[in-house]
């Protein structure tokens, strides 16, 4: 790689960096991020969960999937709209970066915020439930890639053209509850019917909670491994999807 | 290469409504271009193109020599953008919307905080660059909003709307700094309604009008292509309405304005019409308070291009009428 190229490279890098840093500064404390990111997945764990006999293992690796793929892909979804309706995201267009180094920051704020949330409920379930991880470092793999998935996710969602969160946070919701129930997060795959289970094999949370298994309670009915490819293709797919949305809005004037 | 910009046969449809019909101009380095034109014809979309924000239908764009559809880049690292809404971080204070458009536009390090100082201090905010700009009166933030803009000392700056509802200070440091900017060599392009904003900046304006070029040259050779625009102003004692009609009805006027209590009669050989202006006070026994002539201001030449009446309160005369009727009745 020439020198030109290398220093673009690094440009790049450091610019979707800011952007990140930037927008958990301005964004974090919103009330929007506080309710749809932070309060929405706790609520609907608890909802879940409360007068079921589940260990504290399994209750902490359905949380830790639940709030990585709803607080993640939520960030996008709160995020770009306002930045439309102020203007700031003009100001981030017409920048000198590319679109997907401008899109890998945005994922970047959702993942952060995300493994933040999961790394807090984490020690909650570490230091009073006395939980007993059995794989941490696939667990810290997982954490960290189903946030950059899912906060990529979210993006897809943002790309809509709108100014509004209201009307990003509605299709998003109708696509993203199907996906928590259809995942095994509330059923365990072993539970489903065959047919069930072949649903729940095309959404990527169902390879999220299965790898969130294998690393808290030590199993898992998909081979880890396969796990990992499918989510990190996921997210590559989805992060593509909002570049090509992105485009298309560029070109239609919305 | 002595061209900042090159406009190509540039359209955009949005669907089927024809936003910008197939236009072509070129903007010089060291220009402050003005691009007029009414609500509508196409002038944000022409921006928004120019900047990169918005894919063209067809044509093509050159910046600096670039051709933006291929590669933004170099035209991007040299491009300021100011849009109509001051587009800071209100939740961030006016230091560190500075210090993250600097790490935006890749400010060497070291220069960052001199530059952020110097902006500060050049628009009046260093003593509240700590306060977070949700705090900021509108004119302040249009203030950071520019500093923002040029941080990395563009040489292209295109400015939307850049002064309207704004008190006259910051009108007047903004109209300081395009000029100074200008000065040290940078290209402006300057989007706006602001008539006589456009005359006192521009070396030349171009103004658009249903998503078409109807017109691009100086201010004064524009001035001087619509002498028809010509008036004649005259204060009469005692004053009254009914001198509107009695006027509109002396030979060579086209259109009659009431202007406070002055009365601006448009012509096309305002001579001809002075004497009888006098004879009709004389008659009439009223007193010449002021009269005089007055070539065509650039706000003439705009509404007489986009087919917009002069003045909010014209007394229509026949000529008006039939200058209105060949032109196909277009307002």
């Amino acid at each position: 790689m020439n020198t030109g190229k290398m220093r673009r490279l690094q440009n790049e890098v450091a610019q979707a960096w800011a952007v990140a840093v930037k927008d958990v500064r301005v964004y974090y404390l919103t009330p929007p991020m506080i309710m749809f990111g932070l309060a929405l997945p706790l609520f609907l764990f608890f909802s879940f969960s409360v007068k079921r006999e589940i260990g504290p293992e399994q209750g902490m690796s359905r949380l830790l999937a639940l709030t990585t793929f709803f607080t993640a892909s939520s960030a996008g979804v709160i995020i770009i709209p306002m930045e439309r309706r102020t203007g700031t995201y003009d100001r981030l267009l017409a920048a000198p970066m590319a679109l997907i180094t401008l899109l890998i920051g945005k994922t970047l704020v959702g993942a952060f915020f995300a493994a933040a949330v999961a790394l807090v409920s984490l020690l909650v379930g570490l230091i009073w439930l006395h939980v007993d991880v059995a794989n941490p470092p696939l667990l810290i793999t997982t954490l960290v890639l189903a946030s950059l998935t899912f906060s990529a996710l979210g993006l897809v969602f943002a790309s809509i053209p709108s100014r509004s969160v209201g009307n990003i946070m509605m299709p998003s919701t109708l696509i993203r509850w199907p996906l928590l129930f259809i995942s095994g997060i509330f059923i365990p795959l072993s539970e489903m019917s065959p047919w069930a289970r072949a649903v729940a094999y095309l959404s990527p949370l169902t390879y999220a909670q299965e790898l969130m298994n294998r690393a808290v309670l030590g199993e898992s009915l998909i081979a880890p491994w396969l796990s990992l490819t499918v989510l990190l293709l996921s997210g590559v797919v989805f992060l593509a999807a909002a570049a090509w949305m992105h485009q298309r809005s560029r070109r239609l004037g919305y | 290469m002595n061209n900042a910009i090159v406009v190509d046969n540039l359209t955009k449809y949005y669907g089927d409504l024809l936003a910008v019909d197939h236009i072509s101009f070129e903007v010089e380095q060291g220009e402050i271009f003005g691009f007029l034109g009414p609500n509508g014809a196409g002038k944000s979309t022409t921006q928004r193109m120019l900047t990169t924000l918005l894919e063209p239908s067809d044509g093509r764009i050159f910046i600096y020599g670039h051709d933006i559809a291929r590669d933004a880049y170099p035209a991007k690292r040299r491009m300021g953008l100011v849009p109509e809404e001051s587009n800071v971080y209100t939740e961030l204070s006016a230091w560190d919307n500075l210090m993250f458009t600097a790490q935006l536009y890749r400010v060497p390090g070291s220069q960052r905080a001199s530059r952020a100082q110097e902006l500060l201090e050049t628009f009046g905010l260093w003593e509240k660059r700590h306060v977070k700009a949700e705090d900021f009166s509108k004119g302040m933030r249009r203030r950071l909003s520019i500093a923002m803009a040029i941080i990395h000392k563009p040489t292209l700056l295109f400015l939307d709307e850049p002064t309207p509802g704004l008190d006259t200070q910051s009108t007047h440091a903004i109209h300081g700094l395009i000029r100074q900017m200008n000065a040290e060599g940078a290209t402006i392009f300057l989007t706006t309604h602001q008539i006589e904003e456009a005359n006192q900046l521009c070396s030349r304006v171009a103004i658009i009008d249903h998503g078409q070029i109807a017109a691009i040259d100086t201010p004064e050779r524009l001035k001087a292509a619509f002498r028809r625009v010509q008036s004649v102003q005259v204060a009469l004692e005692p004053d009254g309405a009914a001198h509107g009609q009695a006027l509109a009805a002396l030979e060579g006027v086209t259109t009659v304005v009431r202007m406070g209590d002055k009365w601006r009669l448009y012509t096309a050989d305002p001579s001809a019409l002075l004497p009888q202006v006098v004879d009709y006070a004389r008659v009439h026994k009223l007193r010449l308070v002021s009269l005089n002539t007055q070539g065509p201001s650039l706000e003439d030449v705009f509404l007489e291009i986009t087919g917009q009446e002069i003045g909010t309160v014209a007394h229509e005369t026949g000529a008006n009428r039939d200058r209105r009727q060949r032109k196909g009745g277009k307002r």
